[in-house]
């Protein structure tokens, strides 16, 4: 994640940069481009030992996978894997039909999404605080993204000791008069999932905004303190617009991220989780290693793959992400 | 997930491929059955779990071992340790399917029989007993979880840790109670005199969020009520035995308030620091295990072991077997990894594990009784001699690969019910739905043991 934002930043202000200066690789600067080196003799093999790499890790696992999800694969054909029984669909229709996967989804997605939609305006606030130069603004910057770099584990098992019954947080409570109940099972456990990646997760949207932030240029400040706008309107028109690539980035990697989340939801909720908090990854994991149903778990990531890149795709072609021609988004 | 697992499997298979081709043909099988083995230049490995309690003595008792080993047959014994079950899993599941891996492994005992259903590990037959120091020469009731039935037998028993209760000898006292309880239902009411809340004291100290403890007082009380939870091809979770079971095992808080209501997020950890405060008049389903933390307490001096109950829930005295369901048939067992092409090195190892003077040894080191009959039988600690004689009242859990999906399920009954728990009451229809889920999910995954 760290190299995620870092890329992220330097592409952000690379685009920034081409906004100005002639771009050597833009398609529709082709003369300049066949002076270059030419895209016929770009040493490509060189590729080779990469795309081996990438061919190895994730295409033949991939491949693997939808293959496994084909099999009656358990802890009885485990050991000739390749002869275990094929049995189609199956594992599809049972995963669909007779497992709380669409629930699963369902409660992957809303929480990663409850959490992105709080933690973006979290992030956004923080990064405007922090964007002008004060007094002790680096410390304030490194405290910012300690939730950050502490590893997820550590997070969770703090905040689990926390909410247990009678700790901390329930002290506090009763001592203003509410009770809490439980946080750790039962329905609330989907709010505290909820709040704990809020607090985990938040300076990552930080970051980016930063970064975001950092690539407005100096003109563009002064010509909106020479038109007179206040502080609002130039938030509103002359520097959210930078921030829109940025953000769509960590809302994407964020989401995605969340949806991806086994150790914070498994170290706090533990297995086998409450209903509320069984989330996509522990009922992967849980079928696959106390269940044994591999050919089964197989399946289900392979749905949920499925499922999750559908979104995904219609976004990447509707923010254009990939595309050099708008940098930063409209201006 | 998928991809982090098959990204592993791949990296497996491409590694074994690789050693396959660089050791081509080298390998030679080691020498008959007669005599010692001579493991001049070659290397046994073996998979443990790392011992946290004591990592430093396992480290030496490593070392040593190995020295042993080497004078007894001049080969060399490489350690591996995991860190969880999971760990466990995974390296047992890439072994199995790359055929390469470590040549021994140490096995929960629980999870033998879903170990035993990928038929990756040695099924011993006589001659192979006969390496490891003949049958006899283990505590038989340890044998009760190595294999579907006495001639089909994987796991060689290593070490015991039977589960019995703790009690404190001061506050029993205080209640007039002048000996622990051997049934449910006095365990409850003694539990009652020993609870007073302004003190915060409690008769009981458990942990329902425990991740396993759940299904072995569940077990137990089925099991000591006549019913075994699988009956051949029939799970039996809908049985009236279990729900008694657990509404006896719900009651300690809802209906006797004699355990701490902190404790439904509590783990067993948890259940024994409370005990270890001097807090709980019994810590209930403990090991040997919790020794070192029990005499650096608040109570070192003033505990006790001994068994739990065997008279279930509404009864008087033990009915049929119920005697010999003390605690679920509890430790370690080692396991030779079928494709291993040194397995009389590995006896050899297993031989020298399971002597008495290294079972003895390791029992002083970690607390573990030994499997070994000599050494168990030898032991004269006064305040492990109940957890000794509870080796002996084990009974096996149910050897069905399904096992480890019964238990999730047992332990999912309570972690569901939870929020009633904490509210004061669970009340019979959620019970009802959630044992009915229970037996299907568990019939499920028997069936397929049985297919």
């Amino acid at each position: 994640m760290s190299t995620d934002s870092l890329t992220a930043g330097k592409s952000t202000r690379r685009k920034s940069s081409r906004a100005a200066k002639p771009d050597p690789q833009s398609p529709d600067d082709t003369p300049r481009r066949r002076k270059g080196l030419s895209e016929r003799n770009r040493p490509l093999w060189m590729l080779i030992p990469g795309g081996l790499l990438m061919v190895i890790i994730i295409v033949v696992p991939l491949l693997l996978g939808i293959f496994m999800s084909g099999l009656d694969l358990d802890q009885y054909s485990l050991r000739k894997w390749v002869s275990a029984p094929f049995i189609g669909v199956q594992n599809f229709v049972e995963a669909l039909t007779a497992s709380p996967l669409l629930h699963a989804i369902w409660l992957s997605v809303s929480y990663s999404l409850l959490a992105m939609v709080v933690t973006i305006p979290l992030g956004i606030a923080g990064a405007v605080a922090t964007q002008n130069a004060f007094k002790g603004r680096a410390v304030i910057r490194s405290v910012f993204l300690i939730p950050y770099v502490l590893p997820s584990f550590v997070v969770a098992t703090v905040w689990r000791t926390m909410f247990q019954p009678g700790s901390v947080v329930d002290s506090v409570l009763h001592s203003v008069g509410i009770d809490p109940g439980l946080w750790l099972n039962g329905p609330q456990s989907y709010w505290t999932l909820i709040l704990v990646q809020i607090w985990a997760s938040w300076p990552f949207v930080y970051l980016l905004a930063l970064s975001g932030l950092q690539s407005v240029d100096h003109e563009v400040h002064e010509a909106s303190a020479l038109d007179g706008a206040l502080w609002w309107n130039k938030l509103r028109y002359v520097v959210f617009p930078y921030l829109k690539g940025p953000l769509s980035l960590a809302f994407l990697i964020g989401m995605l991220h969340h949806i991806n989340n086994f150790t914070l939801p498994f170290v706090l909720f533990g297995v086998p989780a409450p209903s509320d908090v069984e989330l996509l990854p522990i009922l992967t994991y849980v079928t696959s290693f106390q269940s044994f149903r591999f050919g089964l778990s197989a399946a289900m990531a392979f749905i949920s793959l499925i499922l999750i890149a559908i979104p995904l795709f219609v976004y990447l072609r509707a923010v254009k992400l990939d595309d050099a021609e708008t940098p930063g988004g409209k201006k | 997930m998928k991809f982090a697992s098959s990204a592993k499997f791949a990296a497996v298979a491409l590694t074994a491929a690789l050693a396959l081709t660089a050791c081509g043909g080298g390998s030679t099988s080691s020498g008959g059955s007669a005599g010692p083995v001579d493991g001049k230049g070659k290397k046994l490995s073996v998979l443990v779990n790392s011992n946290a309690n004591y990592p430093a003595q396992q480290k030496q008792w490593f070392t040593d071992i190995a020295a042993k080993f080497k004078a007894q047959t001049g080969a060399d014994v490489e350690f591996e340790t995991f860190a969880s079950g999971n760990d466990e899993l995974t390296r047992i599941q890439t072994s199995v399917v790359s055929g390469q891996g470590p040549d021994v492994y140490s096995l929960g005992t629980t999870f033998t029989p879903t170990a035993y259903a990928t038929k990756a590990f040695v099924t011993l037959s006589d001659d192979d007993w006969k390496k490891v120091g003949g049958k006899d020469r283990f505590n038989q009731a340890a044998l009760g979880i190595s294999g579907p039935d006495a001639q089909h037998q994987a796991g060689i028993p290593f070490v015991s840790r039977p589960f019995v209760m703790a009690y404190n000898k001061d506050i029993l006292k205080a209640a007039g109670i002048d000996k622990p309880a051997t049934s449910w239902d006095e365990l409850a009411a003694q539990a009652k005199k020993m609870t007073n809340p302004a003190t915060g004291t409690f008769g009981l100290a458990t942990g329902y969020k425990d991740n396993f403890d759940p299904w072995k007082f569940i077990w137990a009380m089925s099991v000591q009520a006549g019913n075994p939870l699988v009956d051949g091809k029939t799970l039996k979770l809908d049985d009236p035995t279990v729900k008694k079971a657990y509404e006896t095992y719900f009651g300690w808080l809802t209906k006797d308030k004699v355990v701490d209501p902190a404790s439904v997020g509590w783990s067993n950890s948890n259940a024994l620091a409370a005990f270890a405060s001097g807090k709980a008049g019994y810590l209930m389903m403990t090991t040997s295990s919790s020794v070192p933390t029990l005499e650096k307490s608040a109570v070192a001096g003033k505990y006790a072991y001994t068994a739990m109950p065997t008279t279930a829930p509404g009864q008087t005295s033990p009915q049929g077997d119920a005697a010999n369901a003390a605690s679920i048939l509890s430790g370690d067992n080692v396991v030779v990894a079928d494709y291993s092409k040194q397995k009389d090195l590995a006896f050899a190892y297993i031989n020298l594990i399971t002597s008495k003077d290294e079972q003895l040894n390791y029992q002083k080191i970690f607390g573990d009784l030994p499997a070994n009959a000599e050494a168990l039988k030898s032991l004269n600690n006064p305040i492990l001699q109940p957890v000794a004689d509870t080796a002996a009242k084990s009974k096996a859990t149910p050897f069905t690969g399904a096992w480890g999906d019964i238990q999730l399920a047992l332990v999912n009954v309570v972690v569901q019910s939870i929020p009633d728990l904490s509210k004061g009451s669970v009340d019979d229809s959620s019970l009802q739905a959630r044992l009915k889920d229970a037996q299907t999910k568990g019939q499920a995954s028997l069936d397929r043991a049985s297919k």
